[in-house]
């Protein structure tokens, strides 16, 4: 196990759209756990692979209080969304900024698990934000692009800041 | 995805409640029950204190506020005037230092992404701070504000209590005691006394109840002796009584009309825990509370979600040998335990509540055996929702008549017995007992 480097925005490799996983091997299994070990070290409750340098279409998950319901999706796909939900959204690949965004209120997903096997489910409010805002991150996207330029701007100048100070 | 933004603190969270409250118009228990959690544990019990304060005497916060301000906040800001609030209860009533007041207020509204308000709410509480003596005097002068209740409630105090409208809105304003019911099915008073005392928790029996034990200070239930066995349970000495009218015996059937949360189900179980008793309330939700207080008490009621009133969707057909009424009313008798009924309450739900005790009261009736008990409550201090519901419900059933109580619960009416607040340490109640003839 081991915790990854988490890259910040405006970094252009988490604009980089993530592979699809041909098969799910050893290496993609230690990779989820790595991830959500990362994911859980943050803390975060949602980590995209691309957001560890990893452009392979893997997603980690856990929206409990107590880390009891890890969920690892592979290839992830939306099938079908419904009705709309606001909520102020954070993302580990931007520190410290929280922003509203609207998303579908509930969404069908079909993925891979971590023994290969595909399958369906439906999700809704905080697990449907969080797997909406993770799948946009395999296809190089953050929350931050549903912002106005000017609320974005202002998020990358600070960040660019911090990077700079930390330089 | 980064955890939930949690605003942590005491201050901001209460602000943030007191607008659940006064904007939403949602129970103070619903909004603590949200925004609590988030806080940091150990300043929870601050936040509580914050919200119950405020709400106690939000008219009179409320009226220095807009002392205060040039022009009203906009409806999207009325977090910041629950902030303003917040500040001068802290300046006014609590012992917060001014400058810790302040500051705090100021940083709750960064807290809050309002940085602008920073400049207002610091001059407001410094003005405050310098006008306080000409603002107590234009306080004298307005009776909601210097009495901290809303003039729809004052007047109608005054109306019904001429003599004694004072003593109630000032019992209204003080924190409550917290008092207890003990188990006679598992330890006597006494002996549950000594385990209180050595748990170094002093506290007192309370003469006119039977099982009734007064805390000196309020107390987490769980650091009780038992509480979890089942031992002890928390109600006001006024609930109790009710209860104690009821003149349960072995073998009765009994119906507790509206029983979530269920402090008297359990009493009269606790009284003769064999007896078919039938627990009724309108919500579900609720109905749970009353399932979690007879599972920790060990006792078992027959649970049922429906309007007792419209007795055809869950009556048996089986008469009752006892059934208790504790109508849902106006709760002007128990301001003290829920200061938030001063913005929750309305002016027009005092009739729309009177007929819904009259339809309690009609539809049951029929329910009662021959020599049956009904016995009628509210923790309310309205004649229109007590003696007068009673004097009318006598006239339209020649078959029942009062039975006047040898040992009196509070002080006997032309119909009825009434506590009114800050009679003596319990709650303002209303209790009448009648009888099938």
């Amino acid at each position: 196990m081991a915790i990854l480097n988490i890259l910040h925005f405006p970094d252009p490799r988490l604009r980089k759209k993530a592979e699809p996983i041909k098969e799910v091997t050893d290496d993609i299994r230690q990779l989820a756990d790595d991830m959500l070990e990362t994911m859980y070290d943050a803390p975060g409750i949602g980590l995209a692979a691309n957001q560890v340098n990893v452009q392979k279409r893997l997603i980690v998950i856990d929206i409990s209080e107590d880390k009891s319901d890890p969920l690892i999706l592979i290839n992830p796909e939306i099938l079908d969304k419904q009705g709309e939900r606001e909520y102020e959204e954070g993302c580990l690949s931007v520190p410290e900024a929280y922003e509203t965004v609207v998303r579908a209120d509930t969404v069908k997903i079909k993925a891979v698990n971590r023994d290969g096997e595909p399958f369906e489910f439906a999700a809704e409010g905080l697990l449907a934000t969080c797997v909406q805002h993770e799948i946009d991150h395999l296809d190089g996207k953050l929350f931050v692009d549903y912002l106005s330029n000017l609320k974005r701007e202002r998020i990358k100048k600070r960040l660019e800041k911090h990077q700079k100070q930390k330089l | 995805m980064a955890k939930p933004n949690l605003i942590k603190g005491a201050r901001t969270n209460a602000a943030l409640i007191l607008n659940e409250v006064v904007v939403q118009q949602r129970s103070l228990n619903t909004a603590l029950a949200h925004y609590l959690p988030q806080v940091d544990e150990k300043d929870r019990g601050f936040c509580q204190q914050l919200c119950y304060s405020s709400l106690r005497y939000y008219p009179t916060l409320q009226f220095i506020v807009h002392q205060l301000i040039k022009k009203p906040f906009k409806a999207k800001d009325k977090d910041i005037e629950q902030l303003l609030i917040l500040g001068i209860l802290q300046l006014r009533f609590l012992n917060t230092p001014d400058h810790a007041a302040i500051s705090e207020t100021v940083d709750a509204s960064k807290k809050l992404k309002k940085v602008w308000a920073g400049g207002l709410l610091n001059a407001c509480l410094r003005n405050y701070l310098r006008q306080q003596e000409q603002i107590n005097q234009k306080l004298l002068a307005n009776e909601p504000a210097n009495y901290a209740h809303p003039s729809w409630l004052l007047n109608l105090y005054q109306h019904d209590w001429p003599e004694n409208w004072q003593r109630i809105t000032e019992a209204n304003n003080k924190q409550p005691p917290m008092m207890l019911r003990v188990n006679q099915q598992k330890v006597s008073r006494e002996a549950y006394l000594q385990q209180l005392e050595s748990q170094q928790i002093a506290a007192s029996i309370i003469e006119a109840t039977e099982y009734g034990i007064l805390l000196d200070q309020p107390c987490d239930v769980f650091k009780l002796p038992g509480f979890e066995q089942g031992l002890v349970s928390v109600q006001d000495g006024s609930a109790q009584l009710a209860t104690s009218i009821l003149n349960i015996k072995l073998g009765q059937r009994v119906l507790d009309a509206c029983a979530a949360p269920g402090g008297k189900t359990c009493h009269i179980l606790e009284t003769s825990p064999d007896n078919d008793v039938t627990a009724i309330d309108i919500s579900a939700d609720r109905l749970l509370q009353i399932q979690q207080n007879t599972d920790r008490l060990g006792l078992h009621a027959r649970l049922v979600a429906a309007d007792a009133a419209e007795t055809n969707n869950w009556w048996d057909g089986q008469t009752f040998d006892r059934i208790l009424i504790d109508a849902p009313c106006t709760g002007s008798g128990v301001i003290r335990r829920h200061p938030d009924i001063k913005l929750l309450r309305h002016p027009e739900d005092i009739d729309t509540l009177a007929s819904k005790q009259q339809a309690l009261l009609d539809n049951l009736w029929p329910l009662l055996k021959a020599d049956g008990l009904m016995v009628y409550t509210t923790c309310s201090a309205f004649k229109k929702e007590n003696e007068q519901q009673i004097e009318a419900f006598l006239q339209r059933h020649p078959d029942a008549e009062e039975v006047k109580l040898s040992s009196a619960p509070a002080t006997p009416r032309p119909f009825g017995y009434q506590r009114l607040p800050g009679d003596d340490v319990m709650d303002g109640f209303y209790y009448a007992c009648l009888r099938r003839k």
